[in-house]
């Protein structure tokens, strides 16, 4: 279950201009013991409204510290206020790290690695890469990292250390969109076309053991498709999709001015999958069991309040929500419900399963 | 790297989702379903094989039941964790239904036990004797590793990496079924087995869903089907006719 803790800020340093490193010490260490590749989502109140984030780890497990990476997206609110306004000897709440995107390195394996990074999708790929080359003195990682332009690669230069710390075991090819390079293969997008020359000419997939991949979706589609072009297996290709798709703000839902009515019907609106059905529904009957006894298909598992399979969102009306184990207090003040628990009040009622 | 993408376009090229940050609503709903049926199927299962550890024939028999109770339930935690992360309190959810209940043993096949959990409706009948706990663990043995094989691809990243941990396990329960059966078909015990076939036969059956079509191709475009229930069940038969034959027993 997602439990939030408190984490101190101890230093915030600009690595480019748009993003920043914030160096985090946990009042309770214990709850953020992480594997390298795993992420942290934040959470902050802004205006009255709470906003969630996941932002990935970039230290190693040996760096002795706790660090992720943010860089601010355009009209992004927490990122804005993280590369703004964040300052050591804040403190952050963020719940334990979550995410698979990692794998065991163990010191007697002798592993090639790859990794795919666009933009600041790298950071999550920096942790593994640190981790593994200090913890598996016989592998190596070939890093192929696609960026705009020269001035727009987080961490070059911790890249390039880690090149000097562990000479010969890590390759860096950057990517770079508009910036020429002597190479002409280095420049430009990372697309079908340019997997399959760098795949043919520079990258050994054949001897690689495992790949990470992690930035916007095109790129990951054509980079995983490429991989299974020569050889891959899915379960040697990890995924991680960077903060960029997360979920935009929510509004704040419609209440009703319709004073709570005792007549015991409601006019119900349901909308599922695109389409919204009205129909009327008994006050002693649940959201759910009146859509379902409308023969729509509505999403359901436990039925005890616990699972959150049936949430939806309220646009109209209020309703009494008897149990509830699986929302949390932002989700129930955004207009969330689980419509298994849910009884109407008023004589509209409108919800929503697809928002 | 500036391409903008939907979601859905994405899901539909077989992209994967990697955080409850980033799955849409509906598609949130369907894959904590899914997980739902899987963690109460294996709690159930687990709990109605629990019981039969004591009409073990001997030693390894004892061990074999033992693990593949305590390792279902394990089974059923990694997925449970990965529901955690969408908000689901995993210690109420774990004690939230009577995962020992059953029907009667002669319900007609394809029964509902009631709205309580999500289950597979084979995990609603009652286990009688020992060959009787081992000849369904092998049929749903079968039948979970035609599942596993769609499961392995799920779209939601760490679902996926949980199955890959789960499906050889898993595969080896149902090795476990078959080496036990094998074992009691030498001791002359045949007819014995091939009644249980005949009532656990239908029953695993009926577990391979019917959705509609629709639904399917809605699942099958957000990544989280790929083979529809009857071309899974076709696949199970197949196969089970197969080892069945091996074992010199004859299938319903």
């Amino acid at each position: 279950m997602a439990r939030f803790h408190e984490l101190k800020v101890t230093q915030v340093e600009k690595t480019i201009r748009d993003a920043v490193v914030v160096t985090l010490e946990p009042s309770d260490p214990a709850n953020f013991d992480f594997r390298p590749g795993q992420y942290l989502t934040f959470r902050r109140d802004f205006d009255g409204e709470e906003l969630r984030r996941s932002y990935s780890i970039c230290a190693g497990k040996d760096d002795g510290c706790l660090q992720v990476g943010i860089k601010r997206v355009d009209g992004g609110a927490f990122s804005t206020w993280a590369n703004e306004d964040l300052k050591p000897g804040d403190t952050i709440q963020a719940m334990s790290p979550m995410g698979a995107f990692t794998t065991e390195f163990e010191a007697g394996q002798a592993r090639h690695y790859l990794g795919f990074a666009g933009g600041s999708g790298i950071t999550p790929v920096l942790s593994l890469i640190r981790t593994g080359l200090a913890r598996e003195p016989e592998s190596r990682f070939t890093l192929i990292y696609a960026n705009r332009g020269v001035n727009t690669i987080m961490f070059r230069e911790e890249l390039e250390d880690l090149k000097n710390r562990f000479m010969g075991r890590l390759n860096v090819i950057h990517i770079l969109e508009t910036d020429a390079q002597d190479i002409e293969l280095f420049t430009g997008r990372v697309d079908a076309e340019k997997c399959g020359q760098l795949f043919s000419h520079w990258v050994d997939v054949d001897t690689a053991d495992m790949a990470f991949i992690c930035g916007p979706e095109p790129m990951m589609l054509t980079i995983a498709a490429a991989l299974k072009d020569h050889g891959m297996q899915e379960d040697q290709i990890r995924f991680e999709l960077f903060a960029s798709a997360q979920q935009g703000r929510l509004k704040k839902p419609v209440k009703s001015k319709q004073a709570a009515n005792t007549d015991k019907l409601t006019a119900a609106s349901v909308t599922l999958d695109g389409a919204t059905r009205s129909f009327e529904m008994d006050k002693e009957t649940t959201v759910l069991d009146a859509a379902l006894a409308n023969s729509l298909d509505a999403p359901y598992a436990c039925k005890a309040g616990v699972c959150s399979t049936c949430r939806c969102r309220v646009i109209e009306g209020e309703v009494e929500m008897v149990a509830n184990n699986a929302l949390e207090d932002y989700e129930v003040e955004k207009g969330y419900i689980l419509s298994c628990q849910s009884f109407p009040l008023t004589d509209k009622l409108v919800v929503d399963y697809d928002q | 790297m500036s391409d903008d993408m939907t979601i859905a376009d994405y899901l539909a090229e077989g992209g994967v989702l990697t955080s409850p940050a980033n799955v849409p609503p509906r598609y949130r709903a369907e894959l904590l379903k899914l997980m739902a049926i899987f963690v109460d199927s294996e709690l159930a299962g687990a709990a109605g094989f629990a019981d039969k550890i004591n009409d073990a024939p001997g030693i390894k028999e004892r061990i074999a039941a033992a693990r593949i109770v305590l390792e279902k339930t394990d089974h059923a935690e990694r997925v449970l964790k990965v529901m955690g992360e969408f908000g689901v309190d995993e210690d109420r959810y774990a004690n939230s239904h009577p995962w020992t209940a059953r029907l009667e043993r002669d319900a007609p096949a394809g029964s509902e036990r009631g709205e309580h959990d999500m289950r597979l409706s084979v995990f609603n009948y009652p286990l009688e004797s020992w060959a009787d706990a081992v000849t369904m663990n092998l049929l749903m043995g079968l039948a979970v590793g035609v599942q596993m094989r769609d499961f392995l691809k799920v779209s939601y990243g760490p679902l996926a990496e949980a199955f890959r941990q789960i499906a050889p396990v898993e595969q080896r329960h149902a090795e476990l079924a078959r080496e036990g059966l094998e074992k009691m078909v030498e001791e002359g015990r045949a007819v014995e087995i091939e009644a249980s076939l005949y009532y656990w036969w239908p029953r695993v059956e009926a577990s391979f869903g019917s959705g509609t079509p629709e639904k399917m191709e809605r699942l099958r475009a957000w990544g989280l089907r790929r083979a529809d229930g009857e071309s899974q069940r076709r696949a199970w038969e197949d196969q089970a006719r197969d080892v069945l034959g091996e074992l010199g027993l004859k299938a319903p």
